[in-house]
């Protein structure tokens, strides 16, 4: 294929179904436009991520004002903590959803990590002996070193054993042709198998400042590892009061998510959910695309995994809570404006899909709701926030629209 | 985000006041401590725990995590009646009940929230035995109470409140042994939800005794995850596979266990179980024909024991860290209609749920009957 058509920036992602390679001209969109239009036109595109964020900042913001200690620091330190997993786990389901598929493993994944976690970042200072016994005797492949080295590399380890999930993931859809849901229905019990192998019964330890430092303010977390006068530079005291699990959301957004959009690669995954058919006889390379969606998808569920694991300071191969998080993913994904059948959408949104997710139950802390009657109140309003974005179908002109 | 950047001055501030206030948290004196017909402590060797003094009334939240079994519905209207009782109701300014679910991270989150929000004391089921290092720290930073029940931490750092489990699969071990009078034999158990500390405890406890030594038994191990129609069905099909069973230990759902083995035709054998009416009712019924049912009970009036426990802390009272509940048992010989079981009742509840000691007078029946706005 061609690359100066694909890369043309001003594509968004719910038009590359109608994007072709041969330079036709796409109905609807010109080369050039004023900014205002051109923004408008993004919006409109990117309605669902503009919904999820205006939702998001009505219910968040009263949620602070009903709160006795809202819009401090420790709560919103408390929220991020909370947030930070789940918003991972719903980054990693949008992208098998964009490529029109569903992950249900993401969960295991993540339990899987965060099991490997518990033995990995103790920060024990004489390092820690990578071991595995078997038939009785212990076999030591490796001494990650003690210390701050240790936990950079157990940190690494942990991330790539996610993507490598994911990886696996990926080969097992594209080689072995299996609808992905099936396909991480299994591979998602292989991962639940070797979280159970790992941690049997809950337990590990990790290094008690990192737990600290990650799950704090910027604030602490100086303070904690020494940076900045630990914390007290007069510069950074503006920055003092930021939670680090939102930092690195950020981060993982920027730095991880964002490129992947704007590569081939990444429109390429849009293409597939939108037409697979369409997007072959283009020349995209669907394999490809799809193998990296999913090893992207592995990797952000190791991050999740990673932090609940130095969240909670141990492993634990919960299988009712692999569970759930799959399918809190999956409704973070759907209320963050990704449409469930593929190329539309983006992980974006879905952080903000489970930042809503969540808030809805920050209310049963603040007001007086019958206890049995919570279930009931959050699968109301989860169903109006989903209707929200499925309001587009009042507008549409002609039916058959609705069957894209 | 913007607010944050706003209000960065004062919650800075803030911060760092607390980041320099001392260690607070309860400080550990020798007993023995108060009220010991209901705080009774778990061991010799239990620690006692003595907080500053609050002036009441308190507030308390109770964050519970999975909802939607018998059990935790039972828990929860429990504590809502327990709050509202004279000698409680007092004590308390406000109360909260949340459930997060299985997830650990909605759980401390929902708990660090009512510690953020100037709660005084929080009682919860914990998804976790670990993982709660955090809350535990922050909780004596803020002189807050943490008491979890039922499902508990593996650490000493907090009052916990529980019965003995692993005394029950001791008990359960010991009543199967006794009444089959054979130290040999294929016996059937059926394990509770994975991953948690109850099930894990009554698990060891059972399989301490039953292959201690001189014990030959052929154990067969199904997981029930405490529910009546996953026992029942997990039941089946060990029945299909093997055969026949000698006695049968289950951890929940008893009742589905039983009703597998009277649809699969199975003779009725030495059983112990928990605590559900169901189970109580089917060994009143056939123990007469073999079923030699014991019957122990995980009571939802934990709850209770555990609010008072909370509040007696905050009154400055010397506390045990670790509170022991008697175990409810009853057994063939013992089991009265309308005392200890209700055999004109047909929905399913947990029986045992008085502890007279701790003020706890409710009985089972009269929880469960009341709809969710009496309680209120």
């Amino acid at each position: 294929m061609s690359n100066s058509t694909i890369s043309n920036s001003t594509l968004s992602e719910s038009t590359m179904a109608g994007a072709s390679t041969s330079g036709i001209p796409i109905p609807g969109i010109f080369p050039r436009r004023s900014l205002g239009t051109d923004l408008l036109i993004k919006l409109r595109q990117n309605i669902g991520l503009v919904t999820a964020i205006g939702l998001f900042c009505v219910v968040y913001v009263f949620y602070h004002f009903a709160h006795p200690k809202g819009f401090s620091s420790a709560v919103f330190v408390q929220n991020a903590d909370e947030v930070f997993t789940l918003a991972m786990v719903a980054m990693a389901q949008t992208l098998p959803v964009l490529a029109a598929g569903l992950d249900l493993s993401v969960g295991a994944v993540m339990t899987m990590v965060g099991c490997l976690a518990s033995y990995l970042l103790s920060g024990a200072a004489q390092g820690t002996p990578i071991e595995f016994s078997f038939g009785g005797t212990p076999h030591i492949l490796a001494t990650l070193p003690g210390g701050i080295a240790g936990i950079i590399a157990g940190t690494f380890i942990c991330l790539i054993a996610g993507t490598l999930a994911g990886f696996f993931n990926g080969c097992v859809v594209v080689y072995g042709r299996i609808q992905p849901i099936i396909a991480t229905l299994a591979t998602g019990a292989i991962y639940i198998g070797i979280a159970l192998f790992l941690r049997p019964t809950p337990g590990g330890k990790i290094d008690d400042d990192l737990n600290w430092a990650l799950t704090n303010s910027l604030q602490d977390f100086a303070s904690t590892v020494h940076i900045f006068d630990d914390g007290n530079a007069p510069w950074f005291a503006p920055f003092g009061t930021i939670p680090v699990p939102f930092i690195l959301i950020v981060m993982i957004a920027l730095l991880a998510w964002v490129p992947f959009r704007r590569s081939v690669t990444g429109r390429s995954v849009y293409a597939i959910g939108s037409a697979e058919g369409a997007a072959y006889m283009s020349g995209l390379r669907i394999d490809r695309a799809k193998l990296a969606a999913f090893t992207l998808a592995g990797f952000f569920a190791g991050c999740g995994g990673l932090f609940l694991a130095i969240q909670t300071s141990s492993g634990n191969a919960d299988i009712p809570q692999a569970g759930t998080y799959t399918l809190n993913s999956i409704a973070a994904v759907v209320i963050g404006g990704t449409s469930l059948l593929g190329g539309t959408g983006g992980a974006i949104g879905s952080i903000f899909g489970a930042l809503i997710l969540r808030v809805i139950s920050f209310f049963f802390r603040i007001f007086d709701i019958a206890p049995l009657l919570q279930p009931l109140f959050e699968g109301i309003i989860l169903l109006a926030a989903v209707s929200i974005g499925a309001l587009r179908v009042l507008r549409v002109k002609n039916t058959l629209e609705l069957f894209r | 985000m913007k607010s944050v950047l706003r209000l960065s001055g004062l919650a800075l501030a803030s911060l760092l006041l607390s980041s320099v206030a001392t260690w607070a948290g309860p400080k550990i004196v020798s007993g023995p401590g108060a009220n010991p017909a209901c705080f009774k402590p778990w061991s010799a060797q239990t620690k006692y725990f003595q907080w500053e003094k609050k002036p009441g009334p308190y507030r308390i939240a109770v964050v519970n995590g999975f909802v939607g079994n018998t059990w935790r519905i039972q828990m929860i209207k429990t504590a809502k009646a327990f709050a509202e009782q004279p000698g409680i109701k007092e004590n308390i300014k406000e109360f909260k009940v949340v459930s997060t679910g299985t997830d650990v991270a909605a759980q401390l989150g929902a708990m660090e929230d009512f510690i953020n929000q100037g709660f005084d004391a929080i009682v919860t089921i914990a998804v976790a035995p670990d993982g709660f290092d955090r809350i535990i720290r922050l909780a004596d930073k803020n002189n807050v109470v943490v008491v979890p029940f039922d499902n508990i931490l593996d650490t000493d750092k907090v009052m916990m409140v529980n019965e003995d489990q692993k005394e029950m699969g001791r008990m359960s071990a010991k009543w199967l042994i006794n009444e089959s009078g054979k130290t040999s034999g294929d016996i059937l158990e059926v394990r509770g939800l994975p991953g948690n500390s109850v099930d894990r405890d009554r698990h060891l406890g059972f399989r301490e005794v039953m292959e201690a030594p001189g014990n030959n038994f052929k154990i067969t191990e199904v997981v029930g995850n405490w529910d009546s129609g996953t026992s029942q069905k997990v039941t089946a099909d060990a029945l299909a596979v093997h055969g026949h069973f000698d006695g049968v230990f289950t951890q929940g759902g008893s009742d589905g266990t039983v009703r597998a083995m009277i649809d699969a035709k199975h003779p009725y054998v030495p059983m112990s179980g928990e605590g559900e009416n169901e189970f109580r009712k089917q060994i009143a019924d056939h123990y007469k024909d073999g079923l030699k049912g014991m019957s122990y009970g995980q009571s939802p009036a934990l709850v209770a024991i555990s609010i008072k426990a909370a509040i007696s802390a905050l009154q400055g009272n010397v506390m045990p860290q670790l509170i022991s509940i008697p175990i409810p048992v009853a057994d063939y010989k013992t089991l009265k209609d309308g005392e200890n079981y209700w055999s004109n009742l047909s929905a399913n509840f947990f029986a045992p749920n008085q502890f007279l000691p701790c003020g706890v007078t409710f009985t089972a029946p009269e929880i469960m009957a009341q709809s969710e706005s009496n309680v209120k």
